[in-house]
């Protein structure tokens, strides 16, 4: 059940919002350019490779309207985010062309991870101790990174989307 | 060894005073070591040092200049060697102040360059080589504790501004930053700031463009125009407000403000004008509801209204 939305400060949701939608329009350039630059342009075509790597998605099941159990929605928000770091760090090295993308992009969620911690902090939710990365995928050829830099960033923006929903409705109750 | 000066300081504050030694030393040959030593302040001849011989024999003459008026200056140790002075030694002085306090510090978030750009006023001239310095920490709170230092932000010789990379920002966490004076007599430092690097995010203007709704859609009013925009693509991922504002190209009305614009979707229909009258229009936007600074007013687009 959801939890008292009114805990989380307006300001907290909508920079929250506004990570959010500035993470998506990174996660797309990175798309654009792995696409443009090493024609790798659906992720639909790296499903096998993708398990083969051990790319995994994060959960966000506490995070749907339906059952918004809120403080496990953000501990699951930040373990993505957390995850996703530990993912694009994995793919350093990807190519020239997109390795200023991926840069800000780890910025970014880093940013947005840290934001959320905070938060928990705050409202005394956090999980003890800080959160330690699981065993990332290791990439051992310049066509696994790119691929894996498909994936990754396919699944982050599925995972953004219903994080974007569950903001927007918490900021609008 | 001839003649060797020794300083009580070569650095001081201008007007202030300043005591200088020079020892010439008994095996400097070819030298009757009973002559007068001398000084020489830049071209300006100052006798009457304090002279005595040392138990080793050499010979030692002690001068303080009162009020060094000069920033920079050449002092010199000399003696005549028959009718011709001789230097045997000199040493640069300088003076001046100690560093200002640096003020009007002010930033802002550029997301065309990813980087947090501060600029400040240096104040008067200290006549010394004088380092600024931007210093920053990250923080939680409001700036009360330095948590995690961040690099020091040291700007190009000469120049009163530093740009802090994003890599070392935290865009949505804030920050405490102040500028640091230091030079050979002091160190100095201006007021300190608190924020978040993107509350202080200013956008690039919107482009204006003329819009031609189809007759259907909208038929041409004598008095209407019609603009459409496009916003400043890195910036699509903030919610934004924005103002037109608007003015007859010619005779000497002022602008016209527009002052929200529904930033939703992009077009605007303005009533009201003069018939048959050219009009100059520009636009600028804001972050909102969160905090941010106004964008510089968009290029100017003219559109005529239609005859009545």
């Amino acid at each position: 059940p959801l939890g008292p939305a009114s805990s989380l400060p307006p300001s907290f949701l909508l920079k929250c919002l506004e990570q959010v939608r500035k993470i998506q329009a990174e996660g797309e350039v990175l798309q654009e350019r792995l696409c443009a630059a090493h024609k790798l342009c659906h992720p639909e075509e790296l499903v096998l490779l993708g398990h083969s790597l051990g790319i995994s998605q994060a959960p966000l099941g506490s995070c749907f309207s339906q059952a918004l159990e809120l403080v496990n929605c953000l501990r699951q928000l930040h373990s993505g985010l957390f995850l996703y770091q530990g993912l694009l760090q994995a793919l350093a090295g990807i190519s020239p062309e997109v390795a200023p993308t991926l840069d800000w992009l780890q910025l970014d969620i880093a940013d947005f991870a840290t934001n959320v911690w905070q938060q928990m902090e705050d409202m005394r939710v956090a999980p003890p101790g800080h959160p330690t990365q699981g065993p990332m995928p290791t990439f051992t050829s310049a066509f696994q990174r790119r691929a894996g830099g498909v994936l990754v960033a396919s699944n982050l923006q599925r995972f953004l989307e219903p994080v974007y929903r569950v903001l927007r409705y918490l900021a609008q109750t | 060894e001839c003649g060797r000066i020794r300083l009580s300081d070569p650095i001081i504050r201008l007007g202030d005073s300043v005591t200088a030694s020079c020892i010439i030393g008994r095996n400097c040959s070819h030298l009757d070591l009973e002559s007068e030593i001398l000084w020489k302040l830049e071209s300006e001849l100052h006798p009457g040092g304090r002279q005595k011989r040392l138990p080793d024999g050499s010979q030692e003459s002690t001068i303080t200049v009162p009020h060094l008026n000069y920033t920079q200056a050449h002092l010199s140790c000399c003696l005549y060697w028959g009718n011709s002075l001789q230097i045997l030694d000199q040493v640069e002085l300088q003076a001046g102040y100690p560093p200002p306090v640096p003020y009007n510090l002010s930033c802002f978030m550029n997301l065309t360059t990813n980087s947090l750009i501060c600029q400040w006023e240096p104040g008067p001239d200290p006549y010394l080589p004088t380092n600024f310095t931007l210093k920053s920490f990250k923080n939680r709170g409001k700036c009360q504790t330095q948590e995690e230092p961040i690099l020091d932000c040291v700007p190009e010789a000469g120049k009163s501004h530093c740009s802090i990379p994003r890599k070392h920002l935290q865009l949505y966490q804030s920050m405490g930053i102040w500028v640091q004076a230091e030079n050979a007599l002091g160190t100095t430092l201006s007021q300190k700031l608190c924020f978040d690097p993107m509350d202080l995010v200013k956008l690039e203007p919107p482009t204006l463009e003329a819009l031609n709704p189809s007759p259907v859609e909208a038929p041409a009013q004598p008095g209407c125009l019609w603009l459409h925009w496009e916003p400043w693509k890195p910036g699509l991922f903030i919610t934004q407000k924005c103002e037109l504002r608007y003015q007859p190209q010619l005779g000497e009305a002022s602008w016209a403000l527009v002052a929200s614009v529904p930033s939703k979707t992009h077009h605007h229909e303005l009533c009201g004008l003069l018939p048959a009258t050219a009009y100059t229009l520009q636009m600028r936007c804001i972050r909102s509801p969160l905090p941010g600074y106004w964008s510089d007013w968009s290029p100017s687009l003219v559109l005529n209204t239609t005859e009545r």
